[in-house]
């Protein structure tokens, strides 16, 4: 690099005069050696006195020659040496002024001594300015103690070259970044040590690998970023950092307000700048003003390198204030549209070379490029989290299969819901669970989703969990296809819809009772309706006599016996009337609770024994046997409603029977009971009527019993009467055999024990 | 009280009354005398289908609710074989709904129960007349 023009002195002419020098002498003393053997060789004291004598004054002259010879060589080495320094001066002035790098002679107290054109090129300034200054004002701030270091150890001798990359500052105040080589010459004429100063200005060199570093730092920070937000700090720090600039902004396209807004910025620690970002952040530019405005608008790269000279800089102001001076801006740039600009300043002026215009436009470009791509891969990471948090969360189960059904995945949600660990899940319980299914859908239909046949429906099944518990399951199950669409797994989603099973069940059972209940309403409208028809039936049957026969008497004309006859017919429909009235009364108060027996000791075969006297005496055409169990306990009840029940029965039993036929009662104790049966031999009871017996007005009407006159209220009350005493009634019959009526009464607890205090 | 639809002493008219209360024959056989007609008595439904074909009354006087086949019944059987026999349908059945069902059944007319005596003088005396005419 340095092509050492160190000047080298010429050393011929000081070597020959050296010989002469060296050799006269010599000379003489050989002569003078030589006279003085001459002269003892010749015997002669005389010829050998003057023989050393002249070998004496030759050795003098010879020495004065000496002497003289010195002071002329003393004297011309000076010369010599002047017209040297002077040749090699001018040859090293003239090497200086045609020099490529800059060149210099700088005393040891950095003042420059003498410069060449090409370091007046580099720093900007006139020769005759720059000799007025030192090496150290023409260096910038940040470098001067290191120079200044450098100068101190070269004037000492402690080191003898200085080489290092420093700042230094041009005329018109901007900086220029230099290779510098301080080379210690020797000293001066005037006796002061002279330093050899080479400068290269390496800006575009230091330009060129700041931009590369500059491309290299964006790309590293785009790989490594996922997000715009992420990576916006980093890499505006990093092509201040690179690009050797003190703040840098990114401005975003606000496409509502349709204007530029800061979105990130980066500066050098400086309160200054911290004031020009404040500034800057309420800031709202429109299209087309000032530089950034024009950057959105054109989509090219613009700079102001000089702020102090631009007439549209929108912060001007504020530029000055923080002492900014230099500014250049670059579109973002996504699909061709302006997303977005990116503003670099510096603190000085700077001319902006192509090479940084191209470098910005590129990195336009790829930070566009990036915030398109980071925006597609947060959405796709939002949209991949979403489905991973409907996954995680899902109060459904949900399965990812295997082709072959086998478990690949299961949800929380699914293992909560049947009470298994994964390993569990997988080995026992969704094998079992993909059998129900099958089995629940009636046909194998995982290979048929695997085959791409789905019809889209659920499956209902019943299943226990880990915990034993049985859970309706409803499962749904889509094939999903590998990205060429052939089917690859199947996602099965599992919903516990026992609850909605239970209630559906439930309102299925209230459906249920609610027709029960209608179907009893209706029954109950229809026996309205029919007991209506009855008792109207009853009634006037009754009253057609009461009527007839007392119109006949009230019209006169009869004779006195018939009068007579007649007010029987009469006396006895009325009679039956009231019978009527008094049954359905008494049921009617039976039936809502508000009769009560008064309880007192009956004995069950006086009161079957008295009914047999009665009935025997009102008929002539049935024979009554009894059979009663003359240790059967007494029972607690109500004298007049058992009397009632067996009158009834007995009753009955005689209306149903023909002539000739046999009415038996039969008392028993059995398991703390007392068993009365009342049968007889009578037309009996159909199949399907005999449920019925017991309802109001279920007369028996087909048949043999239809002409049986009677209230049809009779065993209504029969029953009620003995339920009301914890009993129960029932009956058997055949159709042309007879009916056996069978009733229970509770024994009294004392009398449990089959002994008898009255026939005892 | 006059009988106005009362036939003629030369003819006595024979009037069947099937009801199985005897309190309810014993008014209709002693009002229906008093006013001029034989009366014939049948005390359940097959007997009333006997006594009609046999005796051929000019009009029969029928209860529903009887043993055996119940009034309607004969009165079927009865139309089977004589369809111009009159016969009245005489029930304690007498809601709307009953007297449509006897007509529909075949009745030449409905005698609601209880009845006033020259309500039923007057419909047997209809019908014996008619069947004159």
């Amino acid at each position: 690099m340095l092509p050492g023009p160190r000047p080298r002195p010429e050393l011929k002419p000081f070597r020959t005069r050296g010989l002469v020098r060296r050799v006269t002498p010599i000379i003489a003393v050989l002569a003078a050696a030589g006279l003085a053997v001459i002269g003892i060789l010749s015997g002669s004291f005389l010829s050998a006195a003057v023989l050393l004598l002249a070998a004496i004054v030759l050795l003098a002259g010879a020495a004065l020659y000496l002497v003289v010879a010195r002071a002329r060589d003393a004297a011309a080495d000076l010369a010599d040496k002047a017209r040297a320094i002077q040749a090699s001066e001018e040859r090293l002035r003239i090497t200086l002024e045609a020099a490529q790098v800059g060149l210099a002679l700088v005393g040891t107290d950095g003042r420059w001594i003498q410069v060449n054109p090409a370091l007046c090129e580099i720093l900007g300034r006139r020769r005759d300015l720059l000799l007025t200054v030192t090496l150290e004002h023409v260096t910038a701030e940040h470098d001067k103690p290191a120079v200044a270091e450098a100068l101190a150890k070269l004037r000492t001798g402690d080191i003898l070259r200085w080489e290092a990359q420093i700042f230094q500052m041009r005329g018109d105040g901007s900086r220029v970044p230099i290779e510098i080589t301080i080379a210690a010459l020797g000293e001066h004429p005037s006796g002061d040590a002279l330093l050899l100063v080479q400068e290269a200005d390496i800006s575009t060199r230091k330009r060129l690998e700041g931009q590369r570093d500059g491309m290299v730092a964006v790309r590293q920070v785009i790989l490594a970023a996922s997000s715009w937000e992420q990576a916006a700090p980093q890499l505006l720090g990093g092509l201040c950092a690179c690009l050797d600039w003190d703040v840098a902004q990114y401005w975003a396209v606000d496409t509502e307000l349709k204007a530029l807004r800061l979105h990130y910025g980066w500066h050098r620690d400086s309160d200054a700048l911290e004031v020009f970002y404040k500034q800057s952040r309420r800031l709202s530019i429109a299209t087309g003003e000032g530089l950034l405005g024009r950057v959105w608008q054109s989509g090219v790269v613009a700079a102001n390198e000089d702020l102090t000279q631009a007439t549209d800089y929108e912060r001007a102001a504020a530029a000055e204030e923080a002492d900014l001076r230099c500014a250049i801006a670059l579109p973002v740039l996504n699909g061709g549209a302006v997303t977005g600009v990116i503003e670099l300043l510096a603190p000085e002026v700077r001319r902006i070379e192509n090479d940084l215009v191209t470098m910005l436009s590129t990195v336009g470009v790829e930070i566009g490029q990036f915030i398109q791509r980071a925006e597609i891969s947060q959405a796709l990471r939002r949209s991949e989290a979403d489905h991973r948090a409907i996954y995680e969360r899902s109060p459904i189960g949900i399965a990812r299969i295997s082709g072959e059904g086998e478990l690949l995945e299961g949800n929380p949600a699914l293992l909560l819901m049947l009470e298994h660990d994964f390993n569990a899940m997988h080995s026992q319980a969704w094998p079992d669970l993909l059998r129900a299914y099958d089995q629940a859908a009636g046909r194998s239909r995982i290979p048929a989703l695997l085959a791409g046949v789905t019809d889209g429906r659920s499956v209902q099944l019943r299943a226990a969990t880990g915990g034993g518990k049985w859970l309706w399951l409803q499962m749904t199950a889509t094939p999903i296809p590998d990205p060429s669409g052939v089917p690859e797994h199947v996602l099965v989603m599992v919903e516990d819809v026992t609850t909605v099973r239970d209630s559906q069940d439930k309102l299925a059972e209230a459906l249920e009772a609610q027709r029960g209940a209608n179907a009893t309403l209706e029954k109950l409208d229809r026996t309205k309706t029919e007991f209506l028809s009855i008792v109207s039936h009853e009634f006037r049957t009754a009253l057609t006599g009461i009527q007839g026969f007392s119109e006949l008497i009230r019209d006169g004309g009869l004779e006195p016996d018939e009068v007579r006859a007649y007010g029987g017919y009469i006396f006895n429909d009325a009679d039956r009337v009231n019978r009527l009235i008094g049954d359905m009364l008494d049921l009617d108060r039976m039936e809502s609770g508000k009769m009560s027996i008064r309880t007192t000791d009956v004995d069950i075969n006086e009161v079957l024994s008295e009914a047999i006297a009665r009935a025997g005496s009102s008929t002539t055409t049935v024979e009554f046997k009894a059979d009663l169990d003359p240790r059967l306990p007494i029972v607690v009840g109500d004298r007049d409603r058992l009397i009632q029940v067996v009158s009834n029965l007995v009753n009955n039993a005689v209306k149903y029977s023909p002539d000739g036929g046999v009415v038996t009662m039969t008392t028993r104790s059995e398991g703390g009971f007392a068993l009365v049966s009342v049968s007889d031999t009578g037309v009996g009871i159909p199949p399907d009527e005999i449920s019925h017996v017991f309802e109001r007005f279920r007369r028996v009407r087909s048949g043999a019993a239809q002409s049986i006159p009677g209230t049809g209220l009779g065993l209504t009350i029969v029953k009620q009467i003995v339920e009301m005493h914890g009993g129960k009634i029932w009956v058997e019959s055949a159709v042309g055999h007879g009916s056996a009526f069978h009733f229970t009464l509770p024994l009294a607890a004392e009398n449990v024990a089959p002994l008898q205090r009255r026939h005892g | 009280m006059g009988d106005p639809a009362a036939p003629s002493a030369a003819v006595p008219a024979t009037v069947l009354v099937a009801d199985d209360n005897d309190v309810a024959q014993r008014l209709c056989k002693r009002v229906l005398e008093k006013a001029g007609y034989t009366v014939l008595l049948a005390g359940d439904g097959l007997q009333a289908v006997e006594v009609a074909l046999s005796q051929n009354p000019a009009m029969i006087l029928m209860d529903v609710a009887m043993p055996g086949i119940d009034g309607i019944e004969a009165m079927k059987r009865i139309k089977a074989a004589k369809p111009s026999q009159p016969i009245v349908i005489a029930s304690a059945h007498s809601m709307a709904s009953d007297r449509e069902r006897f007509l529909a059944a075949g009745a030449d007319d409905v005698l609601s129960k209880p009845f006033r005596l020259a309500d039923l003088i007057a419909i047997v005396g209809k019908l014996t007349a008619n069947r004159g005419a």
